[in-house]
């Protein structure tokens, strides 16, 4: 907290008159109850603070949920909804089992953690549950970006396995690397020196979660290929529009919601004065993150509006909420450490990158249902750059440790170190997630685990795995038995080769 | 914050013996540490409060999208749904620019502010950024409401452009008249210097917030004209029913939910004691707001339920979730400052004044698809009068400052200066909107800019101009209406109703008749 309460009882007793050392104890030892009170009301404050951005950031689970539903074709709903409630639930599980200790547990070497595996010797000094929760909220969003490229014609099996890899071990490696007191990359490095005297600056994860789960989501569209239908063989785009933008548009703003707990939230502690009796601290730096989340959200909002509007015609809500997203990706890296003036900029250039990759993926025939790949992936590294462009050194200092001659923004006349530091976590997650996270994929593949059968993807999972279709709104709808007791079997056995020719 | 801590090393040093000096400013210097921390704790947890506060708000925006969606007819989803992102968007891009400062930068000669544009010399002694972020969450809630009013028939342009006016200048100053410390009919205002000695009191905006939208939204629908089919030629009115009724009442509890920020919350601070040391304080308060705000929207919810029942015989959920809206609405100006009592009174008269403006509405021809100006401005409006009869003494003096001789609510014995001030606030509150937004949407039907054509109302705007029906439940229904990204419209023209009456027999499975969408 602020300056100390250190009440010397012989120094103040030299002070006082005869009877002095009793009267000196007497009142230290009242002003030590006052400072023991003052560090009970910052812990339950700052966890109150904590506690509630986490419940904030799962609800950005039921987000991507509805956002998923929507933009996939009715009868996969089902299938992919599952998958979102999946990763929630398989994801408590893992990272409570050793996710988090590869993450955040302390002591440990730069790679990886290796402490409080199913939370043994937890709570520690410095980390409460609230932390806990607030970082396997986290985690989950990871897991279920991935869900998103992959979804429509992934076996329910392979989503099982990719999902609790890459939330039990895959991304919390990254995150004990950018995030952890030890991480060899981290700007909160203690031990041992920092990269480029500055660190990886990712302060609530356009890399180490959006791109993680867009490096994943793309590795396995690349390997399982396109959905049947979305490329003729002229190589031209057919668009498989979802099926409700109601749905989309609800999952955008429960995700913006949440991206309230994501990004503010990201300072763990609101009670941090910067200078103690005045207005000057950590509160005012979290509501200036909010506002730098908003503007980037909002600026990207209108300029793929218009984008859109000039590119295709429509004014189309569905691909405003993606350009929303993307701007939210993107301030995600450096939303506490800029103006709002530059949350503007990054928005507005985190739309352009949307709209430049989507374009790249089409003429690359790469096909993602949700554009994670694009969005996450994509706007998530121009997050990263952008950091590295407009960052304060006041910022910088007030979060991750004052440092004379700091590294900053490049425009901002802070050098290219910070950005040098930023290039490098970009490879790096690249290079680590593809070896991981493809592997995985690759080796899902060749077991036949990977992709369902083109008569499967035909049907709609829903129908042959998932017990039936998830909409009936008339009771004579005899041909779609929504919600099956009985298992209704799929018309053929797991593919032998995938084929893209569209029945 | 509490009772100071003021340690006078004077008056310690006599009463210490020799080295009284220093031990006096050693024990001061340490007081004065606490005092300091006090200090911060605050600071941290009334930002910790009001940010939450403000994304409960802006939850409101998500709950008003769903609430327009389920609304209108499917046709139109996507539209009234975009509407309401740019509202948010647009809101949030103009509010930053320049409508914060017109409505907060002081300080003022009392019409609009001029200081803070684009948060310039920003934070000040007196707001942060969470208070920013609230004020534009508040922005973003009053163009929502005036969408609803406009649905299924405006061209999207006038929308962009009645949407930033409205965020961007005209809400603001309103905002700056009633809640800046500058307003010329501010409460906050010094107390020699009130109007009729008190200021108009509108706690968390009935009138600042819901009059707004409202008659800003009573205008663009009263220009435009009703939509086609609503009142035939006789003069009889047909009910054009939303498409979905989940989604209502979806909107409708997410608006219930973010209603706890956007009442409680405008107390911006929590940490404020009345009696230092005792239970009572400004989160007391905060906690009655919450429970006023509670039994105004439920009471108004049954006699909805009921009143209705006994008028067209049906127990309907979407009224009663209308209802439900309008006693919030109303509860909105007063809600910090009456009994729990005098809350429910306050919604029960909502919903007789809802279910009389909609009579009327009907009476005169007036076309409103969200009955957004019925339950905006008619409930908001008399929130504010609500307020002039039951507002507590004592509770004007906790919010508002104490003021001996304080005028309150009339049927309190507060004689009747406070119902002035709440009429002063309708009238200029329906003049100046009135005054601009009416002219605003009267130069766009001029300029061809508001309405769209008759033939693409009747296809439904989603088709012709925003990329396609918005639901797609079966594969041929897209397959039929395959999108070339590289043309600027689709292929079809045909309303996308008429496939749906199509069997598929392309796919291994038969597909049924699909729903029956009112067109």
């Amino acid at each position: 907290m602020s300056g100390t309460l250190s009440c010397s009882a012989t120094d103040l007793a030299v002070l006082l008159g005869p009877n002095a050392t009793a009267a000196a104890d007497y009142i230290c030892g009242q002003l030590g109850t006052v400072n023991s009170k003052f560090t009970d009301v910052a812990f339950a404050v700052d966890n109150t603070y904590l506690l509630f951005s986490a419940y904030l950031v799962f609800s950005m689970q039921l987000g991507f949920a509805m956002l998923c539903a929507g933009s996939v074709r009715a009868k996969n709903t089902m299938n992919i909804m599952l998958t979102n409630v999946l990763d929630a639930a398989a994801g408590g599980l893992f990272y409570y089992l050793f996710g988090y200790a590869f993450a955040f547990g302390s002591p440990s070497n730069g790679f990886i953690g290796k402490q409080n595996f199913g939370l043994k010797d937890f709570p520690t000094a410095t980390n409460d549950y609230s932390v806990f929760l607030y970082q396997w909220a986290f985690a989950i969003a990871a897991a279920g970006i991935t869900s998103g490229s992959i979804a429509e014609r992934t076996q329910f099996v392979a989503y099982l396995i990719y999902s609790s890899f890459l939330t039990g071990f895959v991304y919390p490696v990254v995150s004990h690397w950018f995030w952890s007191p030890d991480g060899w990359a981290s700007p909160f490095r203690t031990e041992g020196d920092l990269l480029f005297s500055t660190g990886a600056i990712d302060f609530a994860g356009s890399g180490v979660v959006h791109m993680v789960g867009g490096i994943a989501g793309l590795w396995g569209a690349l390997i399982e290929g396109p959905r049947l239908g979305r490329f003729d063989n002229g190589g031209r785009a057919i668009a498989l529009r979802g099926h409700s933008a109601s749905l989309v548009v609800l999952g955008t703003f429960l995700l913006w919601f949440g991206w309230y707990g994501f990004n503010p939230g990201s300072f763990n502690k609101i009670l941090v004065t910067y200078e103690s009796g005045s207005m000057n601290g950590q509160w005012s730096a979290v509501g200036r993150t909010a506002v730098t989340t908003t503007l980037a959200g909002c600026t990207a909002a209108l300029t793929t509006l218009f984008g859109k509007r000039l590119l295709s015609g429509h004014w189309k809500v569905t691909d405003v909420c993606n350009g929303l997203l993307g701007g939210f990706a993107a301030i995600t890296g450096g939303c506490s450490v800029v103006e709002p003036w530059a949350a503007i900029i990054c928005g507005f250039l985190a739309a352009l990158v949307l709209l430049g990759c989507n374009k790249l993926a089409e003429r690359l025939r790469y096909d993602d249902p949700l554009e994670a790949a694009q969005l996450h992936g994509g706007c998530g590294a121009w997050g990263l750059i952008f950091t590295a462009l407009f960052a304060e050194e006041k910022y910088l200092n007030q979060i991750y440790g004052a440092k004379p001659g700091r590294p900053h923004g490049l425009f901002m006349g802070g050098g290219g170190k910070l950005l040098g530091a930023q290039l490098i976590q970009i490879v790096v997650i690249t290079g680590w997630v593809s070896a991981t996270m493809g592997t995985l994929f690759f080796i899902l593949k060749k077991m036949k685990l990977l992709r369902i059968s083109a008569e499967d993807e035909m049907a709609g999972m829903d129908m042959t795995r998932h017990g039936g279709f998830a909409y009936m709104y008339f009771d004579d709808d005899e041909c779609h038995k929504a919600i099956q007791l009985r298992k209704v079997q799929p018309r053929s056995p797991s593919p032998s080769g995938v084929t893209t020719t569209p029945v």
